[in-house]
């Protein structure tokens, strides 16, 4: 069904009045503008000037009008276009072989012919190389269709049968006609509108309180958009997932310890030695950035002077905004070299520059900003009376810091930890480039490692049969890294809600 | 019956403490806020044994000469003190002065509770142990109970010593915070507003303890309630627009003011 919603309509419909869709938005919203001078007009007119007699400020009359218009128009399109391509599919459906329709990855091929028949035809039109009676006309038994369309740049890359044929005619049929009476229902649903939003129009109108009611529903959609998002991602990957553990037991994923994956079958894909390489190196990263951040943070909420944090704070947030894929070239040509030849060879780790240390260090010095700074907000967020009544007690600056101020701000900044420890996990540029790609089992540092959200990439882009364990195994591994960075936010905000001072 | 003394709104006996020895004295203190002249050659001696009350309207200067005795002025950026101020005979703006053991000496409470996020145990032990003044848990924990006796508060809270001191109630915390502060054992007690967030009984409970107080420290008490001064303090200052219009006892300054403007003030013409 991938291939339903299909290619924009925007190219066939050229000649058809009130066509393309973004036509129909700009007329909608000219329509709305007007609504909205309307709705104001009428109601100033019910009063005859008098702005106070009216409930609502006449702007907000305006923007009833103008709401009515455009939502349930907006609304309508959206739903006509959506439903568009599965109608049309249905009705083009009866042209093509029984066989085909039956099977669905041949019934999405044969589509995907018919649409491109279409819009060759179109496009023929539209040049002027065929009539539209021609278009409508035009059998495989008497003309050439692919030499035909390909003399108007329409490339096909197969003759057209006959079926083929007929459908994408019936289908150009079918789509001219949906165009316009799509145009002609949104357009009757705005003037309805608008009618009713007129017509509602009177001094004791609550225009103000429906304007209220409609910025709470685009509050809810916004919100609900990233839900639903949410759930969708949820959703493939635990279907392409459920498809690979019918194809590889479970046991051996969750348990094997050996990642050998060999792409003509019979491979290993036990995740414990990625799940090894992802922590090992996440913890390289947490003992690297959890004190350089955090004393980052608490020298520039305690110590700094507001000029020295006018600059250092601006500065260490530079480092977020350095893209991942460059620090990695950072690990790839300087880190890791670097740790080879000065640490792991004169000690005898090993001599590979790729490394869990290379990597690890990266990644640490990556999320130093972000330690910092949510710290720093935290510790600033701490009442300044608690400051007062340890320096009132007679404590030095640092005593009162450790003693009275982080305690304070513990929960959170454990929280800000959390978060950090969840971004070093799901880090995958640097990993790549700093790592290495061989998935072990071992202690040594400086031993190339790799990581889940490496072999997920490696898997995914992999040239080979995406239902094969192999490709799949990526979507385990997905779900996997899902559920272990979702149980540490929850944990996260679980510490940070549980322990939080309430401060007033 | 105790009660009835306390009941009372202004009772003025005990009131001659002129024979006391000074605690501090303070000569020509000014203080500036950046441009601000907050404080004008301010001159008062505050006695041993006393309880002084300054009082006066909003801004008038009176919490910024509190925030002068133990140098808590040090830690707002901008604030400038000049003049002199004595403690026990030392001048406590000397270079050699440490401000850190220098609030040791002088305790301070504020005007909103403000226990640490820690245990009841660990509030009141926070001093003595950043100052090193017990050598084992045994006399820390003596410390502790003392002073959550002087406090008034060992009855409340010595069956859950572990639990979080933000946990009590507002005249509870600010009992707790008062403990905290005469758990170092300094030789005054610094209160700005310490009433002034809590309801009538906590008030008298907290009143009642600084009459006791007394007898082991010098309080220095800023308030806004007139009748509070009255009935808690010997000695009274009144602060009027950065100037320290009059100082005297207790007793006279609410029953015969020498001063138009201080007489105005407690009267409620200006305020």
């Amino acid at each position: 069904m991938a291939g339903a919603f299909g290619p924009p309509p925007f190219p066939f419909c050229r000649k058809l009045p009130l066509m393309t869709v973004l036509l129909l938005l700009s007329v909608i919203l000219v329509i709305a503008g007007a609504g909205f001078f309307l709705g104001r007009g009428r109601a100033l007119s019910r009063v005859s000037g008098n702005v106070r007699a009216l409930h609502s400020l006449p702007g907000y009359y305006g923007w009833h009008a103008a709401i009515m218009t455009a939502m349930p128009a907006l609304g309508i399109l959206l739903v006509w276009l959506i439903a568009q391509p599965i109608v049309l599919e249905r009705q083009v459906l009866p042209y093509l072989p029984a066989d085909i329709v039956a099977d669905s990855t041949e019934r999405t091929l044969a589509m995907a012919d018919v649409r491109r028949v279409a819009a060759g035809l179109d496009m023929a039109v539209s040049t002027g190389a065929m009539t539209e009676d021609e278009a409508g006309m035009i059998r495989t038994e008497l003309t050439d269709v692919r030499s035909r369309l390909a003399s108007v740049g329409v490339a096909l890359g197969s003759d057209v049968k006959r079926e083929t044929l007929q459908a994408a005619q019936a289908y150009r049929k079918s789509f001219g006609a949906a165009v316009l009476w799509r145009g002609i229902v949104v357009l009757a649903v705005a003037l309805a509108g608008l009618a009713l939003a007129l017509r509602l129009t009177e001094p004791d109108f609550r225009a103000r309180n429906r304007g209220e009611a409609v910025m709470l529903g685009v509050l809810i959609t916004a919100s609900s958009i990233a839900i639903l998002t949410t759930v969708g991602i949820i959703w493939s990957m635990l279907s392409e997932s459920l498809n690979f553990f019918s194809q590889y037991p479970a046991s051996e994923f969750f348990f094997g310890l050996t990642w050998s994956p060999n792409f003509r079958g019979g491979s290993d894909l036990g995740f414990i030695p990625l799940l090894w390489g992802t922590m090992y190196i996440s913890l390289v990263a947490m003992i690297v950035a959890v004190p350089l951040g955090l004393f980052t943070a608490i020298y520039l909420a305690e110590y700094a002077s507001p000029r020295a944090r006018a600059w250092i704070k601006p500065v260490i947030e530079i480092i977020a905004g350095i893209p991942t894929v460059v620090f990695g070239l950072f690990a790839l040509v300087t880190v890791g070299p670097f740790l080879r030849d000065w640490f792991a060879e004169p000690f005898g780790f090993g001599n590979s520059g790729s490394s869990v240390m290379t990597a690890g260090l990266v990644i640490g010095i990556l999320n130093i900003p972000f330690i910092s700074s949510l710290a720093d907000d935290i510790i600033n967020s701490v009442p300044q009376s608690l400051r007062d009544g340890s320096y009132g007690l007679g404590a030095t600056k640092s005593e009162t810091v450790r003693q009275v101020i982080l305690p304070a701000a513990l929960p959170g900044i454990v929280g800000a930890v959390l978060l950090a420890a969840s971004r070093a996990i799901g880090e995958t540029m640097i990993v790549t480039m700093g790592a290495g790609a061989a998935a072990k089992l071992s202690l040594n540092p400086f031993d190339a490692m790799t990581t889940m959200t490496v072999k997920i990439v490696g898997q995914l882009t992999g040239d080979t049969d995406f239902n094969s364990p192999e490709t799949l195994v990526a979507f385990a591994l997905g779900i996997t890294l899902f559920v272990i960075t979702l149980g540490l936010n929850v944990f996260a905000l679980w510490i940070v809600r549980k322990y939080r001072e309430q401060y007033e | 019956m105790e009660d009835q003394k306390t009941m009372k709104d202004i009772h003025l006996e005990e009131r001659v403490v002129s024979d006391h020895a000074p605690r501090i004295t303070a000569r020509g203190v000014n203080v500036h806020y950046g441009e601000n002249h907050a404080l004008k050659d301010v001159d008062v001696d505050i006695l041993s044994g006393t309880v002084t009350a300054f009082i006066g309207p909003s801004g008038c200067g009176k919490s910024t000469f509190l925030r002068c005795l133990n140098r808590m002025n040090d830690t707002v950026a901008n604030a400038r003190v000049t003049g002199q101020i004595l403690l026990d005979g030392e001048d406590i703006y000397d270079k050699r002065v440490d401000p850190v053991q220098l609030r040791a000496k002088v305790g301070m409470v504020f005007q909103k509770p403000n226990p640490f996020p820690k245990s009841i145990y660990d509030n009141v032990a926070y001093g003595p142990k950043i100052h090193g003044l017990t050598r084992n848990k045994a006399e820390l924990d003596g410390i502790v109970e003392s002073c959550l006796r002087k406090a008034a508060l060992w009855n409340e809270v010595k069956d859950r010593l572990t639990a979080p001191g933000t946990g009590l109630s507002g005249g509870q915390q600010q009992r707790l915070c008062i403990a905290r502060a005469i758990a170092t054992s300094p030789e005054v007690l610094l209160m700005d507003e310490p009433c002034s967030a809590l309801d009538p009984i906590a008030t008298a409970q907290v009143e009642e303890l600084i009459d006791e107080l007394r007898a082991s420290f010098s309080v220095v008490i800023v308030t806004h309630s007139m009748q509070q001064a009255a009935r808690v303090s010997q000695k009274t200052a009144f602060f009027h627009l950065g100037h320290l219009v009059e100082y005297g006892e207790t007793g006279q300054i609410f029953t015969n003011p020498r001063d138009p403007r201080t007489e105005s003030y407690i009267t409620g013409r200006i305020g």
